[in-house]
């Protein structure tokens, strides 16, 4: 069963100059179990839609779609508060910066105790607290925390990014999510520690089942522990499908240039030769062009491209180009 | 031929304050050396506190060293005199748009480089900043533009234009290509690559990610807590780590 | 160039501009800026303006009603007070003396604090440190109470007042340009800056200062209303400005006796350092809002 469907999702910014389209019309689905990549450059709406899916984007932004669906039930139809219960039950989410997401006053022991929900608990009252505890320690050793009486009494200030992060994990997982949203969770941390935290989120999807939502601009770091990928940009998605074919023979010239332009796709590029980039740099959102947003920077760009292509499909699939490469290659 | 920079046994240490009576000795840099040639590149790999961006400032000037030589081309040089090698060395930032002032003209800004450091007359300033802008793929307009009117791309080709402009024989770059976009990134590596190539500069990387490094340097050096525990051409180092900081982080990268 | 609008204007406006619009949006904060330039007009045109001579004595016209009321004249529009002085000219000239002054007296204090902020801001270690304490001890001290005991040492009149008012608002101006100098040598763009070979002076004069003055202007309003209400109530209190002198601080305490007979001479000079001190924070509040809109965007 799908646990998350988007059909044509569209985030608009309410601007002094008039609406300003930042996510334009993307679908996006999500099984049960699955890990699926959101990989898109700067500008390219993957945030705004992770906080969409969450429901955490502020009035000045209009979110609309044709579908919207959370196991069935369509999120935009509920009301607010229907909408937090569903999401705190069963989506978390953590982000870029994970020494700023948790409160530096609070000790890392008190802020991951409030995190567990009462009704995971079982056992009366007065040994609720005792329990929370032992709980909380179970969640360290979880996500790999072997010292759990120091980090539980430490200020964030006083852990490195790394650990936070991992708390932040804990915190997450406390509640069994059915998913867990990680919006760039490892940009701030040392390369060592990212390949650590990456194996922890692949662990917790295949131990669990739970779905993981990966966003990130690195397509590198995706790819390796992803089943399926989608790529934005510009807030269009241009290509998504399994990870390995979608990597193996990209249909876009984006997903293409992204894969040409890292080295380490690359293995056969000897050193200190010239990259593959795509010419011009990413348009502001007030300053997109029309139709397909790669237009100016695509190198087989056609007359056509004026006008948004529509999402095509090859089998699983799926891509927005009216002229797909169709070998790899070329 | 002598080498562009040599650095002969660098060591710093901060004291901090503990408390109201005690102080701590940290020791950020130890006994480092190494060598740099022109035209070539040497990438500086170590986590967060291993000394890194201490050995950048100790080389542009901001900060001196406790002990050891700095050496330009074979002269021992006392570089916190930035005012005499900052054309030689020019630093760029890990984050341009911060690097630059907002209310400021990217002209104005250039104009002011020049001003401070050469003594080029206004006319030769001018055709100075155009040329540069040229080179760097940005048009003569972009002069009258205020930094915040720029994308993320061209931020980072507006500060290479600004370390540039002085014809410096050495560019470090801190992190300034980890928080760029892939495609964004992949340009300024090939403009770092052709300018390599067309004039002979050396670049001294600092980064944490081994999957640039690979591509772009011709050598490594990897520091870990303040010592060097790697040192040789990027080949060797990735057929033989030495220390198991470096295989830890060789396997983080290929996964 | 101008032919070829290639980009959405709002975004190639450079900060100033940018600050004018968010500026404008804001209705109130342009009719406090309306009034403040209508303020600033009357008190640097004030002796060309007054119908009347201020201190002109009639004795046929004393305690003439405003002309609105029905024993009014139209040639004195607010009437006249208990010496048979016309009240407008009196207020033209008072706006002079209190808002003026007002402005001579920020604009010193903002001279003064400059070269002290800048100096403290500019310089390290103990030197600093112990200029900072002092600072920060003068600042514990209301303006008003320290513009009194200066009044009281230096004897009253409107030029005592202001250097008194003038040192007291000093030690705000001081802390707040330190601590705004602190936070620009703080940003990457300073060290940038030396670099590129700048000595401290280049990198005050053309880095810090340029970025800081938003957050001068702000002070500098906010400066501008206590000013204002500091040399009415020195007025008031006697302090200030003295008998004949027709500052509005002064004029209240002068008509209070008469506030059955003529309610409008304590009424009229109280509304204008009311609408004074208004049209001044409005424009300050809309500085503000406006930088941290720029700031949004």
């Amino acid at each position: 069963m799908l646990l998350l469907d988007i059909k044509n999702l569209t985030i608009e910014l309410e601007t002094a100059d008039g609406l300003v389209r930042a996510v334009d019309r993307v679908s996006l689905s999500l099984r049960e179990g699955e890990t699926r990549g959101l990989v898109g450059e700067s500008g390219s709406g993957k945030s705004l839609i992770a906080k969409a899916i969450v429901g955490v984007l502020n009035r000045r932004w209009q979110v609309t779609a044709d579908r919207f669906h959370w196991l069935g039930k369509d999120l935009l139809r509920l009301t607010p508060e229907q909408r937090r219960q569903i999401i705190g039950r069963d989506i978390a989410m953590i982000y870029q910066e994970p020494s700023r997401s948790l409160d530096p006053t609070a000790v890392i022991g008190e802020q991951l105790e409030e995190a567990i929900p009462d009704h995971l608990l079982s056992g009366p009252w007065w040994r609720r607290s005792a329990l929370r505890r032992k709980k909380a320690v179970g969640l360290l050793h979880k996500v790999g925390v072997r010292d759990h009486q120091r980090v539980l009494q430490s200020y964030p200030y006083q852990l490195s990014e790394g650990i936070c992060q991992k708390v932040m994990i804990a915190m997450a997982i406390a509640k069994n999510p059915k998913l867990l949203i990680a919006d760039e969770p490892t940009t701030a941390l040392e390369s060592t520690t990212q390949a650590q935290l990456f194996r922890l989120l692949a662990s917790f999807n295949q131990l669990k089942g739970m779905a993981v939502l990966l966003i990130s601009h690195e397509l590198e770091s995706v790819a390796r522990y992803t089943q399926k990928l989608s790529v934005l940009y510009c807030g269009q998605l241009v290509e998504a499908g399994e990870t390995t074919q979608v990597l193996q023979a990209p249909l876009h010239p984006y997903t293409d240039a992204l894969i040409k332009s890292v080295p380490e796709f690359q293995p056969d590029l000897a050193p200190k030769t010239p990259l593959y980039a795509l010419p011009g740099s990413i348009p502001t959102l007030q300053h997109v062009p029309i139709g397909c947003r790669l237009g100016p920077r695509c190198p087989n760009a056609r007359k056509e491209c004026v006008k948004t292509p529509a999402l095509e499909r090859q089998q699983n699939h799926y891509f927005s180009c009216h002229f797909p490469l169709t070998t790899k290659g070329n | 031929m002598t080498d562009l920079l040599e650095v002969q046994a660098l060591s710093k240490g901060y004291t901090k304050q503990q408390g109201w009576f005690g102080r701590q000795h940290i020791t950020a840099l130890d006994d480092v050396s190494f060598t740099l040639a022109e035209g070539k590149t040497l990438a500086i790999v170590g986590e967060t506190g291993s000394g890194k961006s201490t050995l950048a400032k100790l080389l542009v000037g901001i900060e001196k060293p406790d002990s050891g030589q700095i050496l330009l081309a074979g002269q021992p040089v006392e570089i916190s005199h930035y005012k005499k090698y900052n054309h030689v060395i020019r630093f760029i930032f890990q984050d341009a748009g911060r690097s630059l002032n907002p209310s400021q003209k990217v002209g104005q800004m250039l104009e002011d480089v020049l001003c401070f450091s050469t003594v080029l007359d206004q006319q030769q300033r001018r055709y100075k900043i155009g040329q540069t802008l040229k080179l760097l793929g940005l048009l003569d307009e972009h002069a009258e533009y205020y930094p915040h009117m720029f994308s993320g791309g061209q931020l980072q080709r507006v500060a290479l234009a600004r370390a540039l402009i002085l014809d410096p024989k050495l560019l470090i770059l801190d992190e300034a290509l980890t928080a760029l976009d892939p495609t964004l990134r992949a340009q300024i590596v090939n403009l770092l690559l052709e300018l390599q190539q067309s004039s002979g500069l050396a670049y001294l990387l600092i980064s944490n990610q081994l999957r640039l490094v690979r591509h772009i340097s011709d050598s490594i050096l990897v520091l870990h807590q303040g010592k060097v525990v790697d040192y040789g051409t990027t080949t060797e180092v990735f057929a033989a780590p030495a220390h198991d900081y470096t295989k830890k982080l060789i396997n983080s990268s290929a996964g | 160039m101008s032919k070829f609008r290639l980009y959405l204007e709002e975004n190639n406006r450079s900060p100033v501009k940018q600050l004018w619009r968010e500026f404008k949006r804001q209705h109130s904060a342009m009719t406090g800026l309306v009034l403040f330039i209508t303020f600033f007009f009357i008190s640097v045109l004030a002796p060309f303006i007054t119908p009347h001579d201020p201190y002109l004595q009639v004795d046929e016209l004393l305690l003439l009603p405003p002309s609105w009321s029905a024993a009014g004249l139209v040639q004195y529009p607010f009437g006249t007070d208990d010496l048979g002085r016309d009240l407008l000219s009196r207020m033209i000239k008072g706006t002079s003396y209190t808002f003026g002054f007002a402005l001579i007296t920020v604009a010193g204090a903002l001279i003064m604090g400059l070269v002290l902020g800048a100096l403290a801001g500019m310089s390290k270690g103990v030197k600093s440190s112990v200029f900072n304490h002092i600072l920060d001890l003068a600042l514990t001290i209301p303006s008003l109470l320290l513009a009194i005991i200066i009044v009281a040492v230096i004897g009253p009149g409107l030029m005592n007042t202001t250097w008194a008012i003038m040192v007291a608002l000093l030690p705000q101006f001081v802390h707040g340009i330190r601590n705004a100098i602190d936070e620009e040598l703080k940003q990457d763009y300073v060290i940038a800056y030396r670099l590129d070979g700048a000595n401290s002076w280049q990198v005050l004069t053309r880095l810090i200062l340029p970025n800081i003055w938003e957050k001068l202007t702000i002070m500098a309003t906010m400066a501008i209303s206590t000013a204002i209400l500091d040399i009415a109530a020195l007025g008031f209190l006697g302090f200030g400005a003295q008998a004949p002198l027709s500052e509005w601080g002064a004029m209240i305490s002068d008509s209070l006796d008469l506030i059955y007979l003529a309610p409008s001479s304590v009424a009229i000079p109280g509304l204008l350092i009311f609408t004074a001190v208004l049209s001044v924070n409005l424009v300050g509040d809309g500085l503000k809002t406006a930088i941290l809109k720029r700031r949004q965007n």
